[in-house]
């Protein structure tokens, strides 16, 4: 039976006695348990959440690995997993590789995982195409971004231009000068791009603003990600920020939090929502991802959110639980 | 017309040039006009930072533009980096890669800027970001602007849309529509807005920066607005009056 949403939103504060009563920290700052987000530690995994999971899906960055380093106890919590039963998909707003390119990231980690357990933001843009049947447009694809996409297109032949290769690319803007567009452009796809340019945005804009129909899609709109362990990167919100500009146009946004990657798995393989347990380490891309979409969620806070900030009476988003790490999902 | 004495000033979204710059082109097209009659959102932009005191904070401003903002703000004494010599620059993002940014930033000023790269972007996100009270200033907002007769050319609309995206930061907007230049001028020349008119061939950032304003407006029809867009039902911007040009001023 589908569990109702509204069951868990945030401003209840009592919970189903089927549960165990969440324990709340104290903090070190003085803070009223009245204004703290109610969100419980998960104490007893086996009964607040495993036995009743069929389905994880783990944000990747902070949850398996940070930066280039796979966390601490993550290749044993995995093999513990998979005995007990449980499928498991690993999602990335990041678009600037392939499946089959995380799947050499997962390897060189020591993490056996089939590139079809993972589901980056590119591949998403491509399964979103496949939905909406937009081979048969017999169009073509322009798109602002790294190889992630270009190979993921390519895997359901639907061709595509621009891409790395309109890097160093400058338009003729002299007296009369124009930028040639391809009017069979059916659809401009803006992921992450170290080597955004006035080229590939003058591109976009024609494309979208003139040929019929031409859809506006982003694999994310993340304002900032750790492409570095050194320091927090302008995200694609750049890239989709600049199309948006000078088009005036909102994306369809096919990567967290938009629902398509839930639905996608929900029809594909046939499971409730409630089974499915949304695993990540931001409060508005991965749990609110879950939330949103009726799936269980548990914060980890091996990542970017500090226990501080989730309890913290700013905070309007509460997973179900929050724990150190995956390691914890089983009891020591 | 000079010998009725009426007063002028001639507006326009495009930073890519200063006033002086904006005055050889004048030059260029056979119109003897002084710098001083030109507002360019170059020069607003200078003019919002005196307006404001910027100097005073001793704090620098990061350019994403070109070099009409970077000549504006010098003849103001304002000190500034990045402008045209960002150009080819990009960061490094091996492993443990950082991008260095000046923490004396205390803002970034973002203009149409044709060589708008990464660099560029992360430079002005790790202002805004960490830069305690650092300001977003952009000079316009145009989605499209008319570089080339051949083309409509994406705008500042899109630099500006690129830096709010990765900071989620609204900008103070200081070209059209925003009060700023007509508050300037009223405060500088001392006149009623009612007897001031504005004149102009956009409905959006023209027409809209007069009504808004308590202008006087009136739309020329000899730029990118039909009289068919005019009067047509969807338009809800309304001007005082039309007319083909300003030629239209002097009946025949």
């Amino acid at each position: 039976m589908a569990r109702s949403v509204s069951a868990f939103a945030p401003s209840l504060v009592s919970r189903s006695p089927a549960f165990i009563k969440p324990k709340i920290r104290s903090n070190a700052f003085t803070c009223s348990s009245l204004n703290m987000a109610q969100v419980g530690r998960l104490t007893e995994p086996a009964g607040q959440m495993l036995d009743k999971t069929d389905v994880f899906i783990f944000d990747c960055d902070g949850v398996i690995w940070r930066g280039d380093s796979v966390i601490d106890g993550i290749p044993e919590t995995l093999a513990k997993l998979r005995a007990a039963g449980k499928k498991m998909y690993f999602v990335t707003n990041n678009s600037t590789k392939s499946r089959a390119g995380y799947k050499k990231k997962f390897d060189s980690l020591g993490l056996d995982v089939p590139a079809e357990e993972i589901f980056s933001s590119s591949f998403a843009a491509a399964a979103y195409l496949e939905q909406t049947n937009f081979k048969e447009t017999g169009k073509k694809v322009y798109i602002v971004g790294e190889v992630g996409i270009c190979e993921e297109l390519d895997l359901i032949d639907v061709p595509w231009i621009g891409g790395p290769a309109d890097k160093d690319k400058a338009p003729d803007m002299g007296p009369g000068g124009a930028l040639p567009h391809d009017k069979d452009v059916g659809a401009v796809i803006v992921g992450f791009d170290r080597n955004i340019n006035y080229f590939k945005i003058q591109t976009a804009q024609l494309c979208i603003n003139e040929n019929e129909n031409c859809e506006f899609i982003a694999t994310n709109l993340d304002a900032v990600t750790h492409l570095t362990d050194a320091q927090e990167w302008a995200g694609n919100g750049s890239m989709v920020g600049a199309i948006k500009g000078c088009t005036g146009v909102e994306p369809t946004v096919v990567g967290k939090p938009s629902p398509l990657m839930i639905d996608y798995l929900v029809d594909k393989l046939g499971v409730e929502r409630s089974s499915i347990c949304m695993v990540g380490d931001r409060l508005d891309t991965d749990v609110l991802f879950g939330t949103n979409n009726g799936l269980q969620s548990v914060l980890v806070l091996s990542g970017v959110t500090s226990e501080e900030k989730l309890l913290s009476e700013e905070n309007k988003i509460t997973p179900d639980y929050y724990c150190d790490s995956i390691v914890d999902f089983f009891a020591k | 017309s000079r010998a009725g004495y009426k007063k002028m000033y001639f507006v326009t979204n495009n930073s890519t040039k200063s006033r002086a710059g904006y005055k050889k082109k004048f030059d260029s097209l056979g119109l003897d006009v002084p710098a001083e009659e030109i507002f360019s959102s170059s020069f607003a932009a200078a003019a919002y930072l005196e307006q404001t005191n910027f100097k005073e904070t001793g704090k620098k401003v990061y350019i994403v533009g070109e070099v009409g903002i970077c000549e504006e703000l010098d003849l103001i004494d304002v000190p500034w980096i990045g402008g045209p010599a960002d150009k080819d620059k990009a960061p490094d993002m091996g492993p443990g890669g950082a991008l260095p940014h000046d923490k004396d930033v205390g803002a970034v000023i973002v203009g149409f800027d044709r060589n708008i790269n990464y660099f560029k972007i992360q430079t002005a996100q790790l202002c805004i970001n960490e830069n305690e009270n650092c300001e977003f200033i952009a000079t316009n907002l145009d989605a499209v602007t008319h570089l080339t007769d051949a083309q409509e050319w994406a705008g500042n609309g899109s630099m500006v849309g690129a830096i709010k995206g990765c900071t989620g930061v609204e900008p103070t907007v200081v070209g059209k529509p925003s009060p700023l230049m007509i508050d300037y001028l009223v405060d500088k020349l001392g006149v009623e807005r009612s007897s001031i008119c504005m004149v102009g061939d956009r409905l959006d950032t023209d027409v809209l920066f007069g009504t808004n304003n308590g202008l006087q407006s009136v739309l020329v029809l000899s730029g990118v607005t039909s009289e068919e867009k005019l009067l047509s039902e969807e338009n809800k911007i309304t001007p005082d009056y039309y007319c083909d040009s300003i030629v239209d001023f002097f009946a025949k």
